[in-house]
């Protein structure tokens, strides 16, 4: 007879369902899976084969027939264990049919029977939900993340084949779902608190994050931009309850999940090193796996010594930057992934890291910190809104005892802003108007308009630029709580404009 | 000594194909015709060859034809102007060792100048400060108001800078390359280079696909000083190459002038050193005119409009940098203000030109032009 269950296959973080029918056959007794298994899919046999009998059922002496449909889905990893278990064991009358129909399951065996977690959990519950399934059986350590999906499907959280089979059929009560943790124990993140000095970068870093702007730090080594770009997190606003799923179903599709945790909590912080692939930064692979600037979706993509990126990879940016999503096309596929990152650059002023300073410590010729910094190709470049040199702190500073604003008052200041953006009825942050809705939002008066046009005329600000100088303008009178754009905000957004390189020097 | 355009572009390209300089070659055999057509062993002994070597700079120099060599010249929008030529420099013709040729492009604007007018270098560092290149700029063009016309290399930095100054003052500027005027080098130079064909001059002496190399640079630095009445060197580190300029001045009897700098700043320590040496001192056009006495000065143009009053914030920043570049944060130290409010300020400034954002994270104060 046949049996059969459903689980829910991941694309990327699109989801299909995969019907998992079980057919036990008369013949010599053997176990075959079809319907485009990879190999992972082929070994999952052994683990059922030692799952069920270690659980203490019995594996029918039939030839076994495991049909994966729709068979053109290419089917890949393990958490295919558990619905093929369960459907042997109704296959072979050790489960009543009853209580399979129509119940979900995923997750991968272990040899003794015992249920391991497997990635995308998160968006294999919301895909349940969404295709009104009665119940949906997963590994009990992945519990927690699957009930964050919400909705009608019931969560069966099994810890072993065992413990399923009595859930299904009641012999056992379920344990009553735990609440979700809420925020995980461990150190905050790091603390501004903890910077000397760099007024003008910690300036710069509030306006980034109040408007969501790009920024781009450029200095020495160890003048300090990456212990500043690790703070930024901290000083954006806090994360809702539908970014936090947002974020955790792609760290879940990714396996980057704190299991006691799954919601994740805090914005995600990437910094991927230069020696990244396209792939790598974007996503790819033969089955589509999230790139690191779909892991920093709605946090903070750091590009530490951006000018040593490949430009093919920064050029790879372009669409994320412009569309908020990655596609990756692969031969079976096109994956669409959501990538809407807050990116900050740092990069060295020459390659030597010398460039400019005080004590001449340069040693790189004429014109190659110029077509060192040309390196920071067009597309990035282009979206970058601001730019903020980091010297390296004197002595003065480096000994010191100036206590630095915390993150937390920061972040006050930070929110403050962003509600008054949302008071004028914007949906978006300032960094994403577009160029009719930021003329409106930043509306310059006679004094406003003669100052950017001298701006024009003396520092060749183009169309894009003058945009861009509005939109900043615009987050700088927020964070001051002016309501309209003054000259006092347009300079410092002037002074803050991005790179020069980019305005044809 | 009259030299006929097709040996002179024919020895230019022998010098391409071998790869050397012929001036002392050309000096040795009794002028660039001798040169030209000297027998073998005449050949030899000029180029100091011997053997297997000899001969094939015989076969170099007798695969090269005089006269297509020129049309070459002039296919590429060139022209030749050999020794001895009405259109040659006359102060250039008196130096030691000066070109056989120039190879030029627009020389038309500039013959006629170079012989009524003032002709100034200047020249300094490829690796400028920001307020050098503010004011070899300001000074090319108020000298090139003047009725100067203004000389430079064309390397990136201050050179690029002066005639680019000249060049907004509608003045008149030549530059002297140190490789082929087809070569594009720099390459960031490209579209001054394309202006200064049109509107001033480019020459060299070397053939039109010439490569640049290090050596054929300090060569280049003779036909600089020489074309000119006097040199200015903006800024130059102890080792610039600005200093052979000033050298080959001193050697032409021309005027060297330099624009001092803080004792201890690397990058005019070869400025200071000059006038350690006795160079004039150079802080506006006025200073170059007194030391060039020439009928073809003309009055000062009117002066740049005055800049607005400062007061408040931008007032204190300004003052502040006048006395040294400083960084965002030092000035915002040094003034106890927001570090938001010295951002506006010093925006304020560099819109007003009163201050200038230089390469590294340090602000300067913008010279007053001269």
């Amino acid at each position: 007879m046949v049996s059969r269950l459903v689980s829910a296959a991941v694309i990327g973080l699109q989801t299909a369902t995969v019907q998992v029918e079980v057919d036990l056959r008369p013949g010599l007794p053997a176990f075959a899976v079809v319907g485009l298994p990879d190999a992972a899919v082929q070994e999952s046999r052994e683990r059922v084969r030692s799952g069920i009998v270690n659980q203490a059922f019995a594996v029918p002496a039939r030839r076994i027939v495991a049909n994966l449909a729709p068979a053109d889905l290419r089917k890949s990893g393990p958490q295919y264990d558990l619905p093929m278990a369960l459907a042997i064991l109704a296959a072979s009358g050790q489960l009543p049919a009853e209580a399979v129909r129509g119940v979900g399951a995923a997750g991968e065996l272990a040899l003794d029977g015992g249920l391991r977690p497997v990635p995308g959990i998160l968006a294999m519950a919301e895909h349940a939900s969404r295709s009104g399934w009665r119940r949906l059986v997963v590994p009990a350590a992945a519990a927690t993340e699957a009930r964050l999906a919400g909705g009608d499907c019931e969560i069966v959280a099994a810890t072993g084949l065992r413990h399923a089979a009595d859930l299904l059929t009641g012999r056992v009560a379920p344990d009553a779902p735990q609440d979700p943790p809420a925020a995980p124990p461990g150190p905050a993140g790091p603390d501004l608190a903890d910077v000397r000095g760099q007024h003008a970068a910690r300036r710069a870093l509030e306006i980034a994050a109040a408007g969501d702007h790009s920024l781009l730090m450029i200095g020495p080594p160890g003048a300090g931009k990456t212990m500043l770009a690790r703070r930024l997190p901290g000083i954006l606003p806090p994360l809702s309850r539908e970014e936090a799923v947002a974020i955790t179903r792609i760290h879940s599709v990714a396996g980057l999940l704190d299991p006691g945790h799954p919601l994740v909590a805090r914005r995600p912080f990437r910094a991927p090193h230069h020696s990244i692939s396209v792939s790598g930064l974007v996503g790819g692979g033969r089955f589509p796996r999230p790139g690191e600037v779909t892991l920093s979706h709605l946090g903070v993509l750091f590009l530490d010594e951006v000018c040593a990126f490949a430009p093919s990879v920064l050029d790879a940016l372009r669409q994320p930057l412009e569309h908020g999503v990655v596609d990756v096309a692969r031969a079976m596929t096109t994956v669409r992934f959501p990538a809407r990152p807050l990116l900050i650059c740092a990069g060295n002023p020459c390659p030597c890291g010398f460039d400019g300073d005080p004590e001449g410590r340069c040693v790189c010729p004429p014109g190659r910190a110029e077509a060192y910094r040309s390196r920071l190709s067009g597309p990035v470049a282009d979206r970058i809104d601001l730019r903020i040199d980091v010297p390296r702190l004197s002595r003065d500073e480096l000994l010191g005892d100036g206590a630095a604003e915390a993150s937390a008052a920061v972040a006050r200041r930070v929110a403050t802003a962003r509600d008054a953006a949302r008071g004028r009825g914007q949906a978006v942050p300032n960094a994403r108007l577009g160029p009719e809705a930021v003329r409106a939002a930043a509306a310059l008066d006679a004094a406003g308009m003669r100052l950017v046009g001298r701006a024009v005329d003396r520092l060749g600000l183009t169309a894009r630029g003058f945009d861009r100088v509005l939109r900043v303008g615009r987050t700088v009178a927020d964070l001051a709580g002016a309501e309209r754009v003054g000259e006092e905000h347009l300079l410092e957004a002037i002074g803050l404009r991005a790179p020069a390189a980019t305005e044809g020097a | 000594m009259r030299v006929r355009p097709e040996e002179a572009a024919g020895l230019a390209e022998v010098a391409f194909v071998l790869g050397r300089d012929l001036q002392r070659a050309a000096r040795t055999a009794g002028g660039p015709g001798a040169l030209w057509r000297a027998g073998g062993a005449g050949l030899a002994e000029a180029l100091r060859l011997s053997g297997a070597a000899a001969a094939e700079a015989r076969a170099a120099r007798d695969a090269v034809d005089g006269a297509r060599a020129l049309r070459t010249v002039r296919d590429a929008g060139l022209e030749v102007i050999p020794m001895g030529d009405d259109r040659y420099p006359a102060r250039l013709a008196e130096v030691f060792d000066p070109p056989f040729a120039l190879i030029a492009q627009g020389w038309a604007n500039v013959a006629a100048a170079l012989a009524e007018r003032p002709v100034v270098a200047v020249v300094g560092a490829r690796r400028a400060t920001p307020p050098a290149r503010r004011f070899a700029r300001g000074l090319a063009a108020d000298l090139a108001g003047r009725g100067a016309v203004v000389v430079s290399g064309l390397a990136l930095g201050i050179d690029a800078e002066a005639h680019a100054g000249a060049l907004e003052a509608g003045g008149l500027t030549v530059a002297v390359l140190g490789c082929g005027a087809a070569a594009g080098y720099p390459r960031a130079n490209a579209a001054l280079r394309r202006r200064m064909g049109a509107e001033g001059a480019v020459c060299g002496e070397y053939w039109p696909s010439t490569p640049p190399a290090p050596w054929r640079f300090p060569a280049r630095n003779r036909i600089v000083s020489g074309l000119s009445h006097a040199v200015v060197v903006v800024e130059a580190a102890g080792r610039s190459g600005a200093l052979i300029t000033a050298d080959f001045a001193l050697e032409q009897g021309r005027p060297v002038l330099a624009v001092p700098g803080w004792p201890w700043s690397e990058a005019a320590a070869g400025c200071n050193e000059l006038i350690r040496a006795g160079a004039a001192v150079c802080t506006s056009a006025g200073d170059v005119v007194a030391e060039v006495p020439h009928g073809g000065w003309s009055a000062p143009g009117p002066g740049a409009p005055g800049g607005p009053v400062l007061e408040g914030l931008p007032r204190d920043v300004h003052d502040l940098l006048r006395g040294a570049p400083l960084r965002a944060d030092e000035i915002a130290a040094a003034l106890t203000a927001d570090a938001a409010a010295v951002a506006a300020a010093l925006a304020f400034l560099e819109l007003e030109g009163l201050a200038l954002r230089g390469d590294g994270q340090r602000w300067w104060a913008a010279p007053t032009r001269g």
